[in-house]
């Protein structure tokens, strides 16, 4: 008797009260729920955080600060130490070779490798 | 059925998830959490969790379907799938009759516990939750080892895992939420980001992501002398200590890629860890003059040479990358200096490191090395890393999940179905 009630539980969805709409009439049996869920990004925007307590820590506020250190610079092409800087691509380089190589690049992969280092100029 | 206690813990981690019972010293299940399919158009069938860890599976150009987004749970239809293998499947369990203790990431959006909570009692039908999360697990588990270290109950837990790295101070076992710190880097990044140098150094591998991902574990480390060893991967061929080659599953022979040479690519270990003794390791090198020709390289395999160690050293140097935050160090310091004056020493002296990317050959001595400038001269600096840091907080679940006063924390099905996620969520200090 016991396990039939626990059965009947079962198939009948239970109806929360606390629920607006209810999971059951939301995505009904055997319908396919298709893309249901949000990026990260959405739900950090609709959890505005300027309506919480400034002093309450949340996703935003416990990011690490900025470094107080200078970067490093590495070579773009290498990644060896680059003492020097292309300044017509803005590309890093290590020595004269590699400089000659980024003279022959075309424009997209000079790009390409900037975004590498998240140094991309995006024109909107 | 082993256990017995009837509680499932879940260490739900954005690379691995690690899922037994309570009271256990090990999960029965550390499988990855995701879906993939294999490429081509033909097969529709998704492979899930451990299905992709079998010998026979050749994860080429693998499409991969993660449930987590930058650690936190957004599309419950893929962690449906995973749960369902690993609930049904291996663990072999009916969640109707057993509680779930459910690792969660800090500071989780209300929006995602409700879904959580939808997926646990609605779908699963699981008899009571507990959330918990890893930095107070891992202390635990820590301070019931090791009771004379942790003497004083706090302890810094450095969380360095699959997509953020935490550095969270924990008092008698309850975060200490103002001073945790946050960096957006995590293993997943590194992976990406080794994979786009070798995509535009030697190999086009940028659908690759599970094979580097291997190759990153196994031949990636942490240089405790940057300049110093980037002078030397400059050495050609022979003589670069660093340079290796990994090899990729051809589908026929070889159905997982791996290290060309186990040997060759260990040789960085017996280098000297200072510059000093660099003139001797010239001399050695004139000798092998005679064996130097150009190796030739296959077309299903690719060298690593400064990638090795530029990789990793990108969680002590961020910007280095275009992230514009601090290195692990300096966010360890920031946790600390958030806190109450009086248990930053302690704080200091406590540190656990844990989470998957702290494999990295070692990472410890190098976090000591960059922290002891930062840190008070007076004060002293403890890093120890846990045992096995991917189990680490699982195992500190199974603690809990195991103490006498569980049933007393957990939230029952009938009182999520009665107060809704929003109430219930309050027990766990939501």
């Amino acid at each position: 008797m016991e396990s039939e009630v626990v059965r009947t539980e079962m198939v009948l969805a239970p109806s929360l009260p606390f629920k607006k709409v209810q999971t059951a009439d939301k995505y009904p049996k055997g319908q396919s729920r298709g893309r249901q869920w949000k990026h990260l990004r959405h739900l950090l925007q609709a959890a505005d955080a300027s309506t919480m307590p400034p002093d309450r820590p949340n996703y935003l506020n416990i990011q690490s600060p900025p470094s107080i250190y200078p970067s490093k610079r590495y070579c773009d092409i290498t990644g060896f130490e680059a003492p020097y800087m292309d300044p017509r691509t803005k590309l890093r380089y290590a020595d004269p070779e590699v400089f000659k190589q980024i003279r022959t690049l075309p424009d997209e992969y000079v790009q390409r490798y900037l975004a590498l280092r998240n140094a991309a100029v995006i024109l909107r | 059925m082993t256990g017995g206690s009837g509680v499932v813990v879940i260490d739900n981690g954005g690379g691995l998830l690690k899922a037994g019972f309570g009271g256990d010293k090990d999960p029965i299940a550390v499988v990855p959490n995701c879906m993939a399919k294999p490429p081509g158009g033909n097969t529709k069938k998704w492979l899930v969790a451990d299905q992709l860890q079998a010998d026979d599976v050749d994860v080429t150009g693998m499409t991969l379907k993660r449930p987590i987004d930058r650690g936190y749970l957004i599309n419950t239809e893929v962690q449906r799938e995973v749960w369902e293998r690993v609930v049904r499947n291996l663990l072999q369990v009916d969640p109707s009759n057993s509680s779930l203790l459910l690792v969660e990431p800090m500071f989780n959006p209300p929006a995602l516990q409700h879904t959580a909570d939808e997926l646990v009692f609605e779908e699963f039908g699981f008899n009571s939750l507990c959330v918990a999360d890893a930095p107070s697990l891992v202390h635990l588990y820590e301070a019931s080892h090791q009771p004379t270290r942790f003497r004083a109950q706090c302890s810094l837990v450095v969380d360095c895992g699959f997509s953020f790295t935490h550095a969270s101070p924990v008092l008698q076992n309850f975060i200490l939420n103002y001073g945790v710190r946050r960096m957006d880097l995590g293993g997943k990044a590194l992976t990406n980001y080794l994979k786009e140098l070798v995509s535009y150094r030697s190999l086009n591998v940028m659908d690759e992501t599970l094979l580097i991902d291997d190759a990153k574990e196994k031949l990636c480390f942490v240089s405790m002398d940057v300049p110093g060893d980037l002078r030397r991967a400059r050495l050609s061929f022979k003589d670069n200590p660093f340079r290796c080659s990994y090899i990729l599953p051809d589908g026929i022979t070889y159905k997982k890629g791996f290290v060309k040479n186990m040997d060759e690519a260990l040789r960085y270990c017996s280098l000297p860890l200072d510059q000093e003794s660099d003139r001797k390791d010239h001399s050695v090198e004139t000798n092998k003059f005679e064996d130097r020709k150009k190796p030739e390289l296959s077309q299903n395999e690719f060298a690593l040479t400064n990638e090795r160690f530029l990789v990793p050293e990108m969680l002590f140097h961020p910007i280095d990358l275009g992230i514009n935050q601090a290195g692990l160090a300096e966010c360890i310091v920031r946790a600390v200096q958030a806190c109450h004056p009086y248990l930053q020493p302690v704080l200091f002296e406590s540190i656990i490191l844990t989470g998957g990317s702290t494999l990295f050959p070692r990472f410890t001595e190098r976090l000591e090395r960059e922290l002891r400038p930062l840190v008070p001269d007076d004060y002293q600096v403890k890093i120890i890393r846990q045992e096995n840091p991917i189990l680490g907080a699982w195992r500190g679940g199974s603690i809990l999940a195991s103490s006498p006063d569980f049933e007393s924390m957990c939230v029952t099905k009938s009182e999520y179905e009665e107060m809704g996620s929003a109430r219930c969520r309050r027990r766990f200090f939501h």
